[in-house]
């Protein structure tokens, strides 16, 4: 029956189907895409085909209609193999499409949610600027009420997904613009790739990690969309972020407990296999100390991340100090992880033969997109201060 | 078209198993386990099957309880329903196996393919559908890498792979399928068949049901054996060397 990392036989069930699929066909592909800093797009759309998409959706509108704990499970599985392309996946699936299935109305979904769920389009979000990321509410992009409709101006930075090849938008993006000022001045709207206005700036090369993912720079300059691309109402969009912010930062938690856990997975076969001395370097006790500090902190970052996946709800916000926690501990926790495999595997984890050198790349982003471990200090902090004891 | 599927759950054939103390079977503390790799095969062909003639794809898989969420991953690959029969691993060879799939395959009535794997990954016996089609005086074509179905004429067009090549036949349905791993490339579960998969009918039988009563086994484990440890390697210095050792040592010339 039913444990913490599987609480349901249909928890169960997607792992292991995720697992298998993982295996045969995202492992065999990931170093090349590392390498050639390439996006694969025909196995992004047979996530569509997996119903991985649109995990969290209602099945009204192509989704499999699961919770957030499924969500866990599917990046923890994914990243295991391919860091880079699940961040493509937790772009699409998890920042536009359940930030829509969440955020908007039954028309927004029905005209997006379908192809997001299939596979058909590519999608992504943008939050951050070129001058404004910790400090979201500094943005400059702005839209304006012109007639039946909004226009926008300003730019867009990181944004995953953001291309699908060197010269290509992405096709759709959730975008948070300012329509006023302060907290109620933020506003969410609906961006097609063909707007006129909107094109892409630039497709960023040269990224440390998570390489298999395009990020990119988008501009619009006088982008006029229709009223019906207002998603919620004018002025509210801080909710919304703070919403899909929570299980952005619980599923990139789960995308390190992937890496951490092939990382282990090698560093240990390697203490058996490998002879120094003439015996397994594994019974040397500072490599000993790698692998037993990896499985435990491993271990407790696993715990936590589902124990907070079972307890959220994708409908509201107000799991702030603990969607920031997991993200905190886990991002680190994994890159001590993989950067411990290097150490184990000496030469040998520095080559990509052994995939621990582009985990530890990868592993590094977490600390730095979806909320740089200060904010996620910062925030926490905060919140605990209304916190006297701890039940 | 109405086609049976037998649906058998196996020990992780990649995860390295251990022997019970008595040595008389694998010790199933801890391990994981897997739908059967040429049950999939089976089941995918039923599949193909179902979607070109319609009809209806049932799995049979005979254990207790706890096989129900391999029978589960089966209904979400998209079979409509199961029968599990309530029997205990220890308790059956491949003979009385085959009695009660016969027996199944009697109660569900108007079945025109029984397809099973062509063997087990854990036994290896590979004779449970040659023995049921035994049973029901069916003609059978195993180790199939190719299937196709007339419905008209009432026929099933089977290559199977034989020593040295690839032999053809025809034979009249009702029949017993044996899948071989080329027979297909088994699909993956789709997230919302799975979701569906749980409200898929899991028929339970026992043998009373089934009205088996001779439930004596033919076949006795005796004692099991772990394979030798391998010897580490050794690099010869000519191909003389080479051909010497391959003869004389490793007898494999
Ligand atoms: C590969 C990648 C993919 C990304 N994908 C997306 C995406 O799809 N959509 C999107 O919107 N964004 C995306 N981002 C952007 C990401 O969310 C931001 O980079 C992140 O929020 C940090 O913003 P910044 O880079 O502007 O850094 P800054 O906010 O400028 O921070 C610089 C440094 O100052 C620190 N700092 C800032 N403010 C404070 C403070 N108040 N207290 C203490 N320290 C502070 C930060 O912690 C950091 O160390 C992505 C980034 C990367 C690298």
């Amino acid at each position: 029956m039913g444990d913490l990392f599987n609480p349901t036989d249909e928890h169960r069930a997607l792992r292991e189907m995720v697992r298998a699929f993982t295996e045969k066909e995202v492992d065999p592909q990931a170093e090349k895409h590392d390498r050639e800093e390439a996006f694969n797009l025909p196995l992004f759309r047979k996530l569509g085909g997996l119903g991985l998409l649109g995990i969290t959706v209602d099945e009204r509108f192509g989704g499999s209609g699961m919770d957030a704990v499924a969500a866990v499970i599917a990046h923890e599985e994914l990243s295991a193999a391919d860091p880079g392309f699940t961040l493509a996946y937790l772009a699409h699936a998890m920042l536009f499409v359940n930030n829509l299935a969440v955020n908007g109305n039954d028309e927004q979904r029905e005209r997006f949610l379908p192809r997001a769920c299939a596979g058909e389009i590519v999608c992504g979000m943008g939050m951050s600027e070129p001058n404004a990321g910790t400090d979201v509410l500094g943005m400059g992009t702005r839209a304006r009420k012109d007639g039946d409709g909004y226009v926008l101006d300003g730019a867009k930075m990181w944004i995953t997904n953001g291309a699908v090849s060197e010269t290509e938008l992405g096709d759709a993006f959730l975008v948070y613009a300012k329509t006023g000022e302060g907290s109620r001045g933020l506003s969410l709207f609906l961006v097609e790739k063909g707007t006129p206005g909107f094109r892409l700036g630039q497709k960023i090369h040269g990224k440390l990690g998570m390489r298999a993912s395009t990020t990119a720079e988008l501009v619009f300059e006088g982008c006029r969309v229709p009223a019906a691309n207002l998603v919620g109402t004018e002025g509210t969009a801080v909710i919304s972020m703070m919403r899909n912010l929570e299980l952005e930062r619980l599923t990139l938690a789960a995308m390190s407990l992937g890496m951490a856990r092939r990382a282990i997975e090698v560093m240990n076969r390697y203490g058996s296999e490998r002879k120094a001395f003439g015996q397994p370097i594994r019974e040397f006790g500072q490599v000993a100390r790698h692998i037993a500090e990896s499985w435990a902190e491993f271990q407790a970052g696993r715990a936590y991340v589902y124990r907070v996946a079972g307890e959220l709800d994708l409908g509201t916000a107000g799991n702030r100090v603990d969607s920031d926690g997991v993200k905190l501990y886990c991002s680190t926790m994994a890159k001590h992880v993989c950067d411990r495999a290097i150490q184990v595997l000496g030469g040998y984890g520095y080559v990509a033969e052994y995939q621990v050198e582009r985990l530890w790349r990868d592993a590094k982003l977490i600390e730095i997109g979806g909320g740089t471990n200060e904010a996620h200090q910062k925030n926490m902090a905060r919140d605990l201060g209304r916190v006297d004891r701890i039940r | 078209m109405k086609i049976l599927v037998a649906f058998k759950r196996v020990i992780d054939p990649d995860a390295r198993i251990k022997l019970t103390a008595d040595k008389t079977a694998v010790d199933t503390e801890s391990v994981e386990y897997k739908a059967n790799p040429f049950c999939e095969n089976a089941l995918e062909e039923a599949l193909r099957l179902k979607e070109e003639h319609d009809g209806e794809v049932v799995l049979v898989s005979l254990g207790g309880e706890d096989i129900t969420q391999t029978i589960r991953a089966g209904l979400a690959m998209g079979a409509d329903r199961a029968v599990r029969v309530e029997i205990e691993d220890k308790a059956l060879d491949s003979d009385l196996a085959a009695r009660i799939f016969a027996a199944v395959y009697k109660e569900e009535e108007d079945v025109d393919l029984f397809i099973f794997g062509k063997q087990a990954v854990d036994g290896d016996n590979n004779q449970v559908g040659q023995l049921t089609a035994q049973y029901l005086g069916l003609p059978q074509a195993c180790f199939a890498s190719e299937v196709e179905v007339d419905e008209d004429a009432g026929e099933a067009t089977v290559t199977r792979e034989v020593d040295g090549g690839l032999e053809t036949l025809a034979v009249k349905l009702p029949a017993v399928i044996t899948a071989d791993l080329r027979l297909n490339t088994p699909r993956y579960a789709k997230l919302p068949d799975i979701m569906k998969a749980r409200k898929k009918e899991i028929e339970e039988l026992d043998l009373d049901d089934l009205e088996i009563e001779d439930t004596a086994l033919k076949i006795e484990v005796v004692s099991l054996e772990e394979p030798p440890k391998r010897k580490g390697g050794e690099i010869v210095g000519s191909v003389d060397a080479l051909v010497e050792k391959l003869k004389n040592e490793a007898r494999a010339l």
